[in-house]
């Protein structure tokens, strides 16, 4: 899932600025399974927001949707009535959210309630961590199912490297080594001979380097039967 | 219940308006002490800000 955690209430009022009506929008997706901006977050920041506004002597007219997911138009239509009533939009969603609605609502100011984190999983409750770095060509297949790119402090792929001690990683001693758990895991399933062949350099093109990416499935493009 | 308590001090309430306690049904004398902590530090505290004084507010807001 996509993990993020919620801006302070601080820098949410300074975002909203001086807008009046104000529209809280949640997503029933990622950020709800982690807790940072679903239905409950977004009814919470809405009524913190009336309240410390009302303090500052100038209460706003604070609501708050929740969609099933920010991140397709569908959706989005199904509040495009309150948000044309709102003077912004402040979205719980993650930053794709925030973007969907930037585009699906040209003329309406959005902001973010939340700092996008990475893309993990919670490891116990109440604790996530980042497993997917997205680099667009997956070794997950020759590193027994451990990513070095997300998981390695230097993205190493010929790891480990010198800062790995006794099983941990130089920058935090609370980070376990990649390299030492794709070494043990590999080992645990007879699997070391994968570390052994020569792997070309990595094309790093697919991912953030090559600048923004997109997908074009033309069997899924409407009208691609008849073209 | 720390989570609560930060909340209200960023939204500008004392934090110490919320407190949870916890006790079984059979410690009545433990309820009466907190119940009584509570009213003290409420009333120290004063009205919720956000409600105003007592004689500005409605019957339904009073609780009546």
């Amino acid at each position: 899932m996509i993990v993020a955690e919620q801006k302070s209430l601080d820098e949410i009022k300074s975002l909203i600025g001086d807008a009046e009506r104000v529209l809280v929008v949640g997503c029933g997706t990622c950020v709800t399974v982690c807790f940072a901006g679903g239905a409950r977050e977004a009814a919470i920041v809405a009524a913190s927001l009336r309240m410390a506004t009302k303090l500052d002597g100038n209460g706003k007219d604070v609501t708050d949707v929740t969609v099933q997911r920010q991140c397709e138009w569908e959706y989005l239509d199904e509040i495009a009535e309150q948000i044309e009533g709102a003077d912004l939009v402040l979205s719980l969603g993650c930053g794709i959210g925030v973007q969907a609605i930037a585009e699906h609502f040209p003329r309406k100011w959005v902001v973010p309630g939340l700092n996008t984190s990475f893309m993990g999983l919670p490891t116990e409750q109440g604790v996530w961590a980042e497993r997917c770095a997205a680099c667009g060509d997956c070794v997950l297949g020759l590193t027994g199912g451990i990513c070095p790119i997300a998981r390695c402090s230097k993205s190493l792929l010929n790891g480990p490297c010198g800062g790995s001690e006794g099983g941990h990683c130089e920058i935090n001693p609370d980070i376990p080594c990649a390299w030492q758990l794709i070494y043990d895991r590999l080992s645990a399933l007879g699997k070391l001979d994968l570390l052994m062949a020569i792997q070309p350099p990595k094309n790093w093109k697919t991912s953030r380097d090559g600048g923004p990416r997109k997908i074009v499935r033309d069997d899924l493009r409407l009208g691609a039967e008849e073209e | 219940m720390a989570h609560i308590q930060d909340l209200l001090t960023a939204i500008g309430l004392e934090p110490d308006r919320a407190q949870m306690f916890n006790m079984s049904a059979a410690m009545a004398s433990a309820f009466v002490t907190v119940a009584q902590e509570m009213t003290e530090r409420i009333a120290r505290l004063g009205p919720n800000p956000l409600r105003g004084p007592l004689d500005t507010l409605t019957d339904s807001e009073r609780g009546e």
